[in-house]
C-alpha cells in the first residue's frame, strides 16, 4: 500500500494526455487480497480504479478524486499450462509477453500482440479487448478468453465462462472483455491457446504513398487473400524507425506494408505470390520476402518500435484510434492527412491495415501555443469522417475518459441506456472505475439523453474535476 | 416445444416488433420468438401465448463482398445467405440447417461443427439490432471487424434464447470459401482422432463418434493434399470424400433426445464413454453431440458432464438445459432491465429465467 506524493503522482496517470489523481494505491499479490482491498473500499465507499501496467491510451486506468488504486502488476503467476484443453490460466499482472513465452515451449501462443506486448498485463488486454498486428487472422482478445475470475464493487467473487465451448447462462464473460474495468477486478485469466504455425512468412512492400498500400489492403481483403497480419507505416514512421533500430525499410518509399502470412509451405507460397500480384497492380515499387527468422525478428521490431521511434520529432504524442470499413481505408486515410494539413499538425499512421484499424498519430511540442486546441479539434474530425464512413470510435484502445463523449455518435440514448443498466447490473453503487466509458448522461432506465454531436475539447474540458490534460 | 394452437404474429419490420412488444409487456402477454423453429426445445419448459416470428424479416440489408461483412435480416435463412455468399467465394461457417435462422442461430449460440478452424459463432457477430421485451430497439455493436466502442453488448445477446430482446438484424463477419474441401472417415475412434490433433496442424475439424474419426481439411489444394498425407499415417485405411459435407454421419440425431455437451476438450473420452455409441465429439473443442432414450440416460450423462465442469443442454426432446446459472443477481437484474414485464419466454433461460 502507498500513499505517499510520488507514488500517488506516478499512478495518476496513464499513457494518455489524461491526468487524474488518487487517494491510494494497493498492490496486492493474490486474489483473496484483492477480494480484501475490495471489501475495505466497499466499506468506506471509496471508488475503485483497476490497473495494470499503465500503459492504457484512453485514460481508463486514470484515477480521478479519492479513488482506490488496485494495482495488479505484483500478481504475475501463470497459474496452469494445459497444452491438451489449449488453454491456460493465469494471474492478470502476468505481461502479454511472458504469458507468449510460457507456452511456446509447448509449440503455442497467446494471439494477441499488442505492440505493448513487453509492458502490458494480461488483464488489461482483457479488460480493454486489446489488438494486435495478428488479430487479423485469429482475432482480438475476446475471442482468447476461455473464463475468467472477477471480484465485484461489494468484494463478491464470481467465475465466468468455462473451460469448454459452452457455459450456462448470458455471456458475461464476454461482456466483462473490453468493459474497461467498470465491472470488477479480473483475479485470474483462462486464455485460449493457439498453435504455432507451422511456417510463416514475412513480407515487406513498398509503395509511392500510403494510399497506394491502403488500395492494396482493400484489394487483398476484397480478393480472400487471408494474411495474418497486414500492418501500414507511413514515410514519416518509417524514417524514424530506421534512425531508431535500423529495421531495414526503404527510407525512400512512401510508405511500406508489412504483411504476414502463415499456414504451410505450399499455401503460404500461394499467398506470396498472390502478394505479389495483387501489390503490383497497385503499384508496390519492391517487395522482400524475409529469407530467415532473423530478418523476420527485424521486420517486426520497427513495428513494434514505431511508436516510439516518433520521438524524434517530437516530446509529445497523441495517438488515435478508429476502424473505418477496409473499402473505405485509402479515402479515410486521405481525410487524416488532409485535416492534419488544416490543422498545421504533424500526423504519423502507422496501423492495423488489415483490420481497417487506423491510428493517426499527432506529434507535437506542447510548450507550442494553442497546439493542443489544435490537436483535439484536427481529433474529433477525424473521429467524426470515421463515423460517416460508417466506423467507429475505437478498435482497441477502449473508450476511457478519452472518448466517452463520443459514444452519442454511435449510439442513441436508449443504446446507452442498455449499456449503462449492464454496468450496474454488475456494479449497482457505480464504484468501480466510475466516470469511464459511458457519457456522463447515460442512465439505466432513464433515456433522456439525445442523439448528440461529440466535441472533444469540450469533452475534455467537462472532464471530472481533479483531471488534467 | 409444442406450439399448436398458439397466435402467431408475424412482423415484416422493426417498428412492428417495437410495436408488438410494447402491446405484449403492457398485457402481460408472455411471447417466445422464433425463427426457423429448428431449435425450440433448446430452453427449460416455457408457457407462452404468443409466438413472433421472424420469418417475414429476411430482407439483405447490406452485402458488400470486399467488405467480408454481411447485414441481414433476423429472420434470413441459412440457405439464403449461402446463396447469397457462395457466387462471391465466401461463407458464414455456422453449418446449420438449411431452414435455421440468422436470428435464430445467434439467439441459441450453437455449437459449430467446423469451430476449430473457424472459431465459435460468437466470435462473428459484430452487430446487432435488437428489440427489447418492452419495445425498445438497440442498436449494439458496429460493422467493423474491431470494435472496443462501448460494451461488448452483441456478446451478451449471443446465446440469450429470445428471453432479453429480439434480435432483429446482425451484421456476421465472414470468410472465404477454402479452394479445396476434402472429409477423410476412417476407423479408430479416440486414438486416430487425437493422433490428427497433434499431426494435421491446420485440421478444419476432428470428430469423433463411436469407432469412427473424421478430419475436415479446407484450404489450398496442396496444403490438403500434404495433410492428408499425414492424416494416413495415422489412419491408413482413411477415405477420402472430396467436396463431401462435413460432419458424415450424425448418429446421434436418430435418437428421440439430442444434448449439447461442453466440456474442457481433454475431457471429451470421460464424457463419449458415458455417453454410449451415439456420441459425437469435436476434438480440440470439446463440444459434441449425445443422443440419448430419455430421462434417465440424460440424467446420468448431464451428472458426469456437470461434474467435469461442463454443461450439457437438450437441443431436442424433453430435459431442458440443466446448469447452475453463475452471479445469479447480475443475471436477474440484466433481464429485469431488458425485459422488465418478464414476457419473453418467461423460465425459458438458464436457471429458469
Ligand atoms: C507504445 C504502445 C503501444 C500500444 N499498442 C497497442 C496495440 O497494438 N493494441 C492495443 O490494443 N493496445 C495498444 N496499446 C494500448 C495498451 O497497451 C493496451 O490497452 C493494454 O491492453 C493495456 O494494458 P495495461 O496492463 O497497461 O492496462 P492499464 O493501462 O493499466 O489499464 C487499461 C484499462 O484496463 C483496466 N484494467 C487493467 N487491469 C485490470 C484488471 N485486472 N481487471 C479489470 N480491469 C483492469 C483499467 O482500469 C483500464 O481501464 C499500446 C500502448 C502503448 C503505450
Amino acid at each position: 500500500m502507498a500513499a505517499d506524493p510520488l507514488t500517488l503522482g506516478l499512478y495518476a496517470r496513464d499513457a494518455s494526455i489524461i491526468e487524474g489523481g488518487c487517494a491510494l494505491v494497493v498492490l496486492p499479490s493474490s486474489a483473496d487480497e484483492v477480494q480484501a482491498c475490495v471489501q475495505v473500499a466497499a466499506r468506506e465507499g471509496l471508488a475503485i480504479v483497476p490497473r495494470g501496467s499503465g500503459t492504457g491510451l484512453a485514460g481508463g486506468a486514470v484515477p480521478l478524486g479519492d479513488a482506490l488504486v488496485i494495482v495488479t502488476s505484483r500478481m504475475t503467476r501463470v497459474l496452469d499450462v494445459r497444452p491438451e484443453d489449449r488453454l491456460a490460466w493465469v494471474e492478470p499482472g502476468v505481461l502479454n509477453q511472458d504469458l507468449a513465452d510460457a507456452v511456446r515451449p509447448h509449440g503455442f501462443t497467446f494471439a494477441p500482440d499488442p505492440s505493448s506486448q513487453q509492458a502490458s498485463t494480461v488483464g488489461g488486454n482483457v479488460a480493454t479487448n486489446a489488438g494486435g498486428p495478428h488479430c487479423l487472422l485469429h482475432g482480438v482478445t475476446s475471442g482468447h478468453v476461455l473464463a475468467l475470475d472477477l471480484v465485484l464493487a461489494d468484494g463478491a467473487r464470481v467465475r465466468l465462462g468455462s473451460e469448454g465451448p459452452l457455459a450456462p447462462g448470458y455471456d458475461l464473460r464476454g461482456v466483462v472483455v473490453g468493459s474497461e474495468g467498470t465491472l470488477g477486478i479480473v483475479t485470474a485469466v483462462c486464455v485460449r491457446l493457439t498453435p504455432l504455425a507451422p511456417v510463416v512468412s514475412t513480407c515487406l512492400l513498398a509503395f509511392p504513398d500510403p494510399l497506394a498500400a491502403a488500395r492494396c489492403v482493400a484489394a487483398c481483403i476484397a480478393q480472400g487473400l487471408v494474411a495474418a497480419a497486414m500492418e501500414c507505416m507511413d514515410q514519416a514512421s518509417v524514417r524514424a524507425v530506421e534512425q531508431y533500430v535500423h529495421a531495414g525499410y526503404p527510407e525512400d518509399a512512401g510508405a511500406v506494408l508489412l504483411v504476414e502470412l502463415e499456414g504451410l509451405a505450399a499455401g503460404v507460397a500461394h499467398a506470396v505470390a498472390e502478394l505479389g500480384t495483387i501489390a503490383g497492380a497497385h503499384g508496390a515499387t519492391s517487395m522482400r520476402v524475409a529469407a530467415d527468422e532473423e530478418e523476420r525478428g527485424q521486420l517486426w521490431k520497427g513495428r513494434k518500435h514505431a511508436l516510439g521511434a516518433v520521438a524524434l520529432y517530437a516530446p509529445h504524442y497523441y495517438l488515435h484510434d478508429c476502424v473505418v470499413p477496409r473499402t473505405r481505408l485509402p479515402e479515410l486515410l486521405a481525410d487524416v492527412y488532409r485535416i492534419a494539413a488544416e490543422h498545421r499538425l504533424l500526423v504519423v499512421n502507422m496501423f492495423h491495415a488489415g483490420d481497417g484499424n487506423l491510428h493517426p498519430l499527432f506529434v507535437f511540442d506542447r510548450g507550442e501555443e494553442g497546439v493542443l486546441e489544435r490537436v483535439l479539434t484536427a481529433s474529433q474530425e477525424i473521429l467524426e469522417r470515421c463515423v460517416a464512413a460508417g466506423g467507429v470510435v475505437s478498435g482497441e484502445h477502449g473508450i476511457g475518459l478519452e472518448k466517452r463523449d463520443f459514444l452519442p455518435l454511435l449510439f442513441s440514448a436508449a443504446d446507452l441506456g442498455a449499456q449503462a443498466c449492464v454496468r450496474q447490473a454488475f456494479d449497482p453503487d457505480g464504484r468501480m472505475n466510475p466516470h469511464k466509458v459511458l457519457p456522463a448522461g447515460a442512465r439505466c432506465g432513464d433515456f433522456a439523453m439525445a442523439r448528440g454531436d461529440g466535441d472533444l475539447a469540450a469533452a475534455v474540458r467537462s472532464l471530472p474535476a481533479g483531471t488534467w490534460i | 416445444m409444442d406450439l399448436t394452437g398458439l397466435p402467431t404474429v408475424t412482423p415484416t419490420d422493426r417498428e412492428a416488433v417495437v410495436r408488438c412488444l410494447r402491446e405484449a409487456s403492457a398485457a402481460h402477454t408472455r411471447v417466445l420468438v422464433v425463427g426457423g423453429a429448428t431449435q425450440l426445445d433448446r430452453g427449460n419448459p416455457a408457457a407462452v401465448d404468443l409466438v413472433l416470428s421472424t420469418r417475414a424479416l429476411d430482407r439483405v440489408v447490406a452485402y458488400e463482398p470486399a467488405e467480408m461483412i454481411a447485414v441481414v435480416e433476423a429472420g434470413c435463412t441459412a440457405a439464403a445467405l449461402r446463396d447469397l455468399l457462395r457466387p462471391h467465394g465466401q461463407e458464414w461457417p455456422v453449418d446449420a440447417d438449411d431452414d435455421a435462422t440468422v436470428g435464430g442461430l445467434i439467439a441459441t449460440g450453437a455449437a459449430v461443427p467446423r469451430q476449430l478452424g473457424v472459431g465459435p459463432l460468437r466470435d462473428s457477430v459484430l452487430e446487432l439490432e435488437c428489440v427489447s421485451g418492452d419495445g425498445r430497439a438497440i442498436h449494439t455493436g458496429g460493422r467493423t471487424v474491431k470494435n472496443v466502442s462501448g460494451y461488448g453488448l452483441p456478446r451478451l445477446l449471443v446465446g440469450s434464447l429470445g428471453t432479453l430482446a429480439v434480435i432483429v438484424q446482425a451484421a456476421v463477419k465472414l470468410r472465404p470459401l477454402a479452394g479445396a474441401r476434402r472429409t477423410l472417415v476412417a476407423a479408430g475412434g479416440l486414438p486416430v482422432a487425437l493422433g490428427w490433433l497433434r499431426s494435421v496442424p491446420l485440421a478444419t475439424a476432428i470428430l469423433v463418434h463411436g469407432d469412427t474419426a473424421e478430419l475436415r481439411l479446407e484450404g489450398w489444394a496442396d496444403d490438403v493434399a500434404a495433410q492428408t498425407a499425414w492424416a494416413r499415417a495415422c489412419a491408413p485405411d482413411a477415405h477420402v470424400g472430396d467436396d463431401a459435407p462435413f460432419p458424415q454421419a450424425a448418429p446421434w440425431s436418430h435418437h428421440p433426445v439430442v444434448a449439447e455437451m461442453s466440456v474442457a476438450p481433454s475431457r471429451l473420452g470421460a464424457v463419449l464413454a458415458t455417453a454410449g455409441c451415439d456420441a459425437g465429439g469435436l476434438v480440440g473443442v470439446g463440444a459434441g453431440w449425445a443422443g440419448l432414450e430419455g430421462a434417465a440416460a440424460l440424467d446420468r450423462l448431464r451428472r458426469r458432464v456437470e461434474s467435469l465442469g461442463g454443461a450439457l443442454p437438450v437441443v431436442r426432446g424433453p430435459g431442458g438445459l440443466g446448469g447452475t446459472l453463475p452471479a445469479p443477481a447480475i443475471h436477474r437484474r440484466i433481464k429485469a432491465a431488458f425485459d422488465p414485464a418478464g414476457i419473453l419466454a418467461p423460465g425459458r433461460f438458464w436457471g429458469g429465467l
